[in-house]
């Protein structure tokens, strides 16, 4: 279903690639939403955005059923979708597409400096300089040099990090649903699950949320692993089991954690939160300008596509062709 | 009585790079006149890549201008009031001052990182250690960077060498890393630059009055600081160790030093 100009509804404003946004201003009506709560919006979405063809933004399942006719496509600007309720919007024939790419880089570089953080215990570091007392009492950390890394997800990012970790002498083992090949995995050794657990001096995981991986890092998953495991999560929260973590962490089984993502954000484990030797971000993945204004321009450019019948970029995979919808 | 060499051995080994001595006392026939002749060695190459690590860890928090998110994630206020977006590395130019061994190994990490690199150093490299980074002059060098990480020791010819001067000469937004000495830079002229924007933020592991920070560091949100913990692990520290007993082990057997300071290789062993 075209119009001539297609109304696509931008649940936030596009903040950094604007250029990009008043290119398609011109080719498509642009609105950000103006509802200020739910229930305004869906008041809203049988009379003033009961046209709308695209919408750049997020979504469950009960908003996915309020949405127009007219709806076909959800352009997400975020890798993770985890958010959206998928099998809802292919029930309603609305095309849901992502933003894989932008994120790799800078969520692997984040990985790698809480890779760093953690193993070299710097945490504690950075507070004793700042209470005043320069690195009194401060312990020894680890390099990473000839210690082995486990990626869990070999995916874009997981890629992406084995070649980052390379220069800092860390050799790389991985686990993946399928096996790589060799020239993916950049000579990186496939090995199982199990296997990553209880060779891997630092555990990183890139895998994405869903029904397989929530919980996939509890307390059996923990006691496999060798003594001073350094772990790493800039995935999504609930792949590991927060408290476990926290538990082990206490207990030194695990030497350290370098965490981006929480179970319940932006809420955090008390436990976690009073150990000095968990190294925590909130959530900054993909906080660079460079990159938001990337995954704006691809999840707009997806939306335009969607709005004038061409193919889109980056739907998401269960989705792809061969999927129904 | 005649005596031979004495060779004293003091008593505390100092494990920093440029501290570790042996004291030959000469005791000449007639009189006790004794003249020091001190060499020192120092362990470089085991301290190369603990700093280089560092040295990267503080460059992806400032260009992240983590401190913020940091603390307010730790006083349970999630991102705090005002959230500031990072930078990426990828395509930024990583400059290097001084490319020695230290240098070299920053260099290494930043390429895989999507940087480009470029050094000045008081000679060019062969293309060998150069791996493909570009040699620039010194004022290039601060002209053109992106980020600026300092890896050059202290001399007298280096003592302030980032200064006010150089900070006007920078590109705005500019990153400085420091974890090679405090007394490089002009700290109160870098506190400047901080609060003007010149500088978008700084990673610093060393300051010029150590363990003193200077408050305008401690005071801005846009800079990450470690306590000189460049070579703090149990490995490095381990093989910085050895290196120190394999020179004094050196010292007694034959007379001589593994790794004697540059400075006094050139001189011909004055025994």
């Amino acid at each position: 279903m075209r119009h001539p100009r297609p109304q696509i509804l931008f649940f936030n404003p596009v903040r950094h690639a604007l250029r990009k946004y008043q290119e398609l201003a011109s080719v498509a009506q642009v609105e950000v939403i103006s509802s200020t709560n739910r229930l305004e919006f869906f008041k809203d979405l049988e009379k003033k955005y009961k046209d709308i063809t695209a919408i750049y933004s997020k979504f469950d399942a009960e908003l996915i059923q309020k949405l127009p006719a007219s709806l076909k496509f959800i352009c997400h600007n975020g890798a993770g979708y985890d958010a959206i309720d998928i099998q809802a919007c292919t029930a309603r024939g609305i095309t849901v597409t992502n933003a894989p790419d932008p994120v790799t880089n800078a969520t692997a570089d984040l990985t790698l400096f809480l890779l760093l953080g953690a193993i070299r215990q710097l945490n504690p570091s950075l507070g004793s300089l700042r209470k005043g007392a320069f690195k009194t009492g401060v312990d020894f950390g680890h390099d990473p040099q000839g210690k082995i890394l486990g990626i869990i997800g070999m995916g874009r990012i997981g890629r992406a990090v084995k070649r980052r970790a390379e220069p800092f002498g860390l050799k790389t083992i991985y686990h993946n649903r399928n096996q790589l090949t060799e020239a993916e995995a950049a000579g990186a050794p496939y090995v199982s699950f199990h296997e990553l657990l209880t060779k891997s001096d630092i555990i990183s995981l890139h895998v994405p949320l869903n029904s397989q991986t929530r919980y996939m890092i509890g307390a059996d998953e923990i006691a496999k692993m060798k003594d001073s495991v350094v772990i790493v999560n800039t995935a999504r929260g609930a792949i590991i089991d927060e408290a476990a973590m926290a538990a082990a962490l206490d207990s030194g089984k695990i030497a350290s954690v370098g965490l981006d993502v929480y179970e319940n954000e932006p809420e955090i484990n008390k436990t976690l939160m009073g150990n000095e030797r968990a190294l925590l971000i909130p959530h900054l993945g993909t906080h660079t300008t460079e990159t938001l204004a990337a995954m704006e321009s691809l999840a707009m450019e997806n939306a335009r596509r969607g709005c004038f019948g061409e193919s889109l970029l980056t739907v998401v995979t269960e989705q792809q062709e061969g999927k129904s919808l | 009585m005649e005596l031979d060499m004495i060779t004293l051995m003091l008593k505390h080994v100092l494990l920093e790079v440029k501290l570790q001595s042996r004291a030959l006392l000469y005791c000449p026939r007639r009189s006790l006149t004794l003249r020091l002749d001190i060499q020192v060695s120092h362990t470089p190459v085991a301290v190369n890549s603990a700093t280089a690590d560092i040295a990267i860890f503080l460059m992806l928090g400032a260009l992240r201008r983590i401190h913020i998110p940091y603390t307010a994630i730790r006083a349970s206020r999630w991102r705090g009031p005002s959230p500031q977006l990072g930078h990426d590395p990828q395509d930024k130019v990583l400059g290097i001052l001084g490319m020695g061994g230290i240098g070299r190994d920053v260099a290494a990490r930043g390429k895989a990182f999507g940087m480009k690199i470029q050094y000045y150093n008081r000679s060019p490299l062969s293309p060998e250690l150069e791996q493909g980074a570009k040699y620039v002059s010194f004022e290039e060098l601060i002209r053109t960077s992106d980020v600026l990480s300092l890896n050059c020791s202290l001399t007298k010819a280096t003592i302030g060498i980032i200064g006010k001067k150089e900070f006007e000469l920078m590109k705005t937004g500019v990153i400085i890393i420091n974890t090679a000495r405090g007394k490089l830079i002009d700290e109160a002229a870098l506190v400047e630059a901080l609060n003007s924007g010149k500088v978008f933020s700084a990673g610093l592991d060393v300051y010029e009055e150590e363990p003193e920070v200077h408050t305008g560091l401690l005071q801005n949100p846009n800079v990450v600081l470690l306590p000189h913990v460049g070579t703090s692990t149990v490995e490095t520290q381990r093989n910085m160790e050895l290196l120190v007993l394999d020179n004094l082990a050196n010292a007694l057997k034959n007379g001589q030093l593994v790794t004697q300071v540059p400075e006094q290789k050139t001189q011909a062993s004055k025994l």
